[in-house]
């Protein structure tokens, strides 16, 4: 499967991503976004993500003002996508759903 | 040869001819059309001595002629029977009349006319079936070409006795309207559009669910609204997303995200 983080920063709009998985994560994005250094408030989302086992499907949307957080989810793997509104959505849930599925089976 | 009652079938079915007749102890012939058929039924002083319809006679020519609903009737006078084929009385030819139009009214429910086609039905359900011999003898002429009138002329049986034994037929789910057949979903042809995207897409969708994709895909597009000759590479991503979240196997469905991924990024 082809689908890599490479391919998902090269979508147009794609701003960055988080990598979370148990109590490491790892944060990839501009120095001066606002999500940069909100590492402890990313791992509460994280936890609260992972604690629901309600939770229908394993994309999350998250609508901000100007941009848009979209998760993935898979057993205790977490990559959360920041994108503006620009962005193919299509294309990054596609991305992301193939980047996710690489990283559960690595 | 004097003629003294004629009418149509359409305001006068047979057995009211056949009472009018006992009940004025009339003797002669009363000769009957539908269509390309003829039948003869011969009176004695009221009473029904014999009757003739094709290769039928007897009480059997009596009943295929009695569900005629349309053509004509003649009842000529003094025109005696050269042979006597029915020995039961007039009441019990009419009783017999009416039982086999009862039978015939619940068969024609399900079997419009003797032009009627039917086929084998592909899928039979059932695994242990007997048929009687009439039944086989039916069955084996049943080809999806010849109609209930054919099927009975080839077997020198009554169209109403090969409607009987289809009704069965039918019921017990082993034919099929002929008719019906081309608008079984696999007959459907489906025009996708000849572009590299549709075709792409129509393959890498054919490997995940098999033959059925084009329809899906078109089935997908018409729900998204989304034109399938458009150059949008939001559209196309949209539709790619919601096709694959149709395919049952997700290892299947990440593939076709895969393939059809490197479309998009070409393009974006």
């Amino acid at each position: 499967m082809k689908g890599s983080i490479k391919d998902l920063l090269q979508i147009p709009g794609v701003q960055g991503y988080i990598i979370a998985q148990g109590r490491n994560m790892q944060i990839k994005l501009p120095a001066k976004h606002k999500f940069s250094g909100a590492k402890d408030r990313l791992m509460l989302l994280y936890q609260d993500l992972m604690g629901d086992d309600n939770r229908p499907g394993n994309t999350v949307e998250i609508l901000l003002e100007d941009e848009l957080l979209t998760i993935f989810l898979s057993g205790s793997t977490m990559l959360m996508v920041v994108s503006n509104l620009r962005a193919n959505q299509a294309l990054l849930r596609m991305t992301g759903k193939l980047i996710i599925a690489n990283m559960v089976k690595e | 040869m004097k003629q003294d009652i004629s009418g149509d079938l359409v305001n006068t079915r047979c057995p009211e001819i056949m009472k009018i007749l006992s009940l004025g102890k009339r003797t002669g012939r009363l000769y009957l059309t539908n269509g390309a058929d003829t039948g003869n039924i011969y009176f004695s002083e009221g009473e029904v001595i014999h009757a003739q319809c094709g290769s039928l006679s007897g009480i059997k020519a009596v009943l295929e002629i009695a569900v005629w609903s349309s053509g004509d009737y003649h009842f000529f006078v003094d025109e005696p029977a050269d042979m006597q084929t029915i020995i039961m009385g007039i009441e019990e030819v009419l009783a017999e009349t009416t039982n086999h139009l009862r039978q015939m009214d619940k068969i024609t429910s399900l079997i419009p006319s003797s032009s009627a086609i039917y086929s084998l039905e592909p899928d039979i359900r059932e695994k242990d079936i007997q048929l009687k011999s009439i039944q086989w003898r039916i069955v084996t002429t049943v080809d999806g070409k010849k109609s209930i009138a054919d099927i009975a002329q080839s077997l020198n049986i009554g169209v109403s006795d090969v409607m009987k034994v289809l009704y069965t037929l039918i019921r017990m789910g082993l034919l099929r309207d002929a008719t019906q057949q081309d608008t079984h979903p696999e007959h459907l042809s489906v025009d996708l559009p000849e572009t590299d995207f549709m075709n792409s897409l129509k393959q890498a969708l054919t490997q995940a669910i098999g033959p059925i994709a084009p329809y899906v895909i078109v089935e997908t597009a018409d729900d998204l609204k989304a034109d399938l000759l458009a150059d949008s590479t939001d559209q196309k991503a949209f539709l790619i997303e919601t096709l694959s979240s149709k395919i049952p196997n997700e290892r299947m469905s990440l593939k076709f995200l895969d393939a059809m991924t490197d479309w998009l990024k070409a393009e974006v």
